[in-house]
């Protein structure tokens, strides 16, 4: 992992992404026991959010199409009443999954992000600039390959 | 998706079938081993046998895992209870249900996630009832479904010689109906489907299939059928749960309706329960009694008993007797195929009205309505159009340049509350639910890929 990547802390995702919601290592066996995990890690240490209605909102959302962006990413995702600013949490799965992705590959880096349901151009940016994010190889590679979720957490601060 | 089937009945099996080979991972569960075996070879299915309700079973199914259930057994309460125990243990997100005993459907306040939590109903005898209703408004129709909650419809009549339209142009319409907008959506000639332009002759026995606003329908028939004033006078056969149901609707509408029920207890009791329909006690199969009850003036016989046998049999022989329009209620699968060119108007299948608005649950983009039509080969799709010219492959573009795949037509777009036809130039904008009718039904996917919003839509 390079360096400037690690220790740059100014990304578009600073603020938005708490360190109780990385989580590496997840087992899932099923794209709904997936999203099943994503709205739990959404809704880690909140009072106001409901698991199961963000559960909802990610299937709902899930039913227009994919969110899977290929290369092994997913960014299910969400519009939801209730919250000011963006959550987002993001998981690495054990081993990949089918996602019904653009490309058909399985998936295996998940970034979850709810946004408020009267969301304004900076927050509905979020999701475009991860997409684009993502569309580097050697992100991508050090994404995947992270040994533990602080440093996953820090690659996505450092997301540019 | 990973869909889960309870019961493997008609219904169950037949959209394990249509299911499996639209690319899902479907588990069927039953408690007869008998019903299941074989099944797994024959399709690419997983089978469990055991109780549909029990919790061990679900599990062993793969509820955990499972995007919807479908829970189609025999009875209401396992069925019922199947959805509760996949909602609590599992968070199943999508639970659908058959439900046929009236006793629950007229507390739809009890299907909720705090109580019975299905979130869809399906009861095959409502949707049936409906059908009929809609096929005895439009007199020659063979089929009419609804889209956009009743405000577009497609209809099906066969082409009548002598009628305004044959032997013309389906762009002549325009010129016959100014002031009506339509389209010609399909023409099935001698069994072979036909998607129709502007210059296609419209010839004598087509079955023509078109799209229009609900208030326009009956000025487009007349085009295509014979002008004739249609009769009042409706004979039902059978006072089973859709007879009854139907003879209680009519009774708001100015028809004249007699209800035939072989069983005396029941013709007892449904006509304690029935103002203006005079309820006969008979069998259904008897000439003398058809005779007797004026068959030959009746606008429309209807054979709704649960013997399929007899239904069809005393639907021919009102024909016969001089009844203008028959239907018979065909249960079985091979039957409804034979009846399709018999001298019965139309064979009423629970079985396809059922599988029809289940499939509008498990398509994939937003497919608010699905009717399954001509035995299930060709289907009709109402699916609502999100997003922009940068995620949706059809919003911001004009109908002419959606890549709709061979045979598929748009036929109608309801937008807020106005009902625009088709023409090319109509430019496809977000929110717009758009009608397409689709010849052959192996091309579904690409128009579900079509109606698709792209991975970055908020």
């Amino acid at each position: 992992m390079s360096d400037d990547i690690q220790h740059n802390a100014t990304g578009f995702l600073s603020g938005f992404i708490a360190r109780e919601r990385i989580d590496v290592d997840v087992e899932v066996s099923s794209k709904k026991r997936l999203l099943e995990e994503v709205a739990d890690l959404l809704t880690v240490h909140t009072d106001n959010l409901n698991r199961d209605t963000v559960f909802q909102i990610l299937n709902e959302r899930e039913r227009l199409g994919s969110t899977g962006i290929g290369s092994g990413i997913a960014i299910p995702h969400g519009r939801i009443e209730g919250i000011e600013q963006p959550i987002i949490c993001a998981m690495r799965l054990s081993e990949s999954l089918n996602f019904d992705s653009i490309d058909d590959k399985p998936v295996v880096l998940v970034i979850g992000l709810l946004v408020p349901a009267d969301a304004d151009q900076t927050h509905l940016k979020i999701l475009a600039r991860l997409a684009g994010a993502f569309r580097d190889d050697e992100i991508l590679a050090t994404l995947k390959t992270c040994k533990d979720s602080s440093q996953l957490l820090d690659v996505l601060h450092g997301l540019q | 998706m990973k869909i889960i089937i309870l019961g493997a009945g008609q219904v169950g099996l037949s959209m394990a079938e249509i299911l499996s080979r639209e690319n899902n991972d479907i588990t069927l569960v039953d408690s007869n081993q008998t019903e299941l075996s074989g099944l797994q070879d024959r399709l690419d299915i997983r089978t469990v046998h055991g109780s549909a309700s029990y919790p061990e079973i679900l599990e062993q199914a793969g509820m955990e895992d499972a995007d919807l259930v479908l829970a189609v057994t025999d009875k209401d309460e396992v069925n019922m209870t199947a959805c509760q125990i996949a909602w609590t243990l599992f968070k199943t997100p999508k639970k659908i249900a058959r439900i046929r005993a009236q006793e629950y459907l007229t507390h739809p306040e009890i299907f909720c996630n705090e109580a019975v939590p299905v979130d869809v109903i399906i009861s095959p005898e409502a949707l049936v009832t409906e059908q009929v209703l809609r096929l005895i408004e439009y007199p020659g129709a063979l089929q009419v479904v609804d889209f956009a909650g009743g405000k577009i419809q497609l209809v099906a009549v066969k082409a009548y010689s002598g009628s305004p339209m044959v032997n013309h142009r389906v762009r002549e319409l325009r010129e016959h109906l100014p002031d009506t907008d339509a389209r010609v959506a399909a023409i099935y000639r001698k069994e072979s489907a036909i998607i129709p332009t502007g210059d296609t002759v419209i010839e004598s026995g087509d079955e023509v299939f078109f799209v229009a606003a609900h208030a326009d329908i009956p000025k487009v028939m007349q085009e295509l059928l014979s002008v004739s004033k249609p009769g009042r006078k409706i004979i039902l056969a059978g006072a089973g749960n859709i007879g009854f149901r139907l003879a209680q609707t009519l009774e708001k509408y100015n028809y004249q309706t007699k209800l035939i029920e072989l069983n005396k207890n029941r013709a007892q009791y449904v006509s304690e329960r029935l103002e203006n329909t005079v309820v006969l006690s008979g069998n259904v199969a008897d000439e003398e009694l058809l005779i007797q009850e004026n068959i030959e003036n009746t606008e429309v016989y209807c054979a709704l008993t649960n013997d399929d046998e007899a239904n069809i049999l005393s639907a021919m022989l009102a024909k016969q007797l001089g009844a203008n329009r028959v239907m018979s209620l065909v249960n079985r699968p091979a039957y409804v195929d034979l009846m399709q060119s018999s001298v019965l108007d139309v064979a009423l299948s629970p079985r396809l009205a059922t599988i029809g608005s289940l499939l509008a649950h498990v398509r994939r983009g937003d497919v608010v309505a699905v009717h399954s039509l001509r035995r299930g080969a060709a289907e009709a799709i109402e699916a609502i159009a999100h997003g922009d010219p940068e995620n949706s492959r059809v919003v911001g573009k004009r109908i002419d340049q959606i890549d709709l795949p061979q045979g598929a037509s748009i036929g109608a777009i309801l937008r807020g509350n106005d009902v625009l036809i088709a023409h090319d130039n109509i430019v496809i904008e977000a929110k717009d639910h758009v009608i397409i009718f689709v010849v052959d039904k192996t091309h579904i996917p690409k128009i579900e890929r079509l109606f698709q919003v792209a991975a970055t839509f908020i």
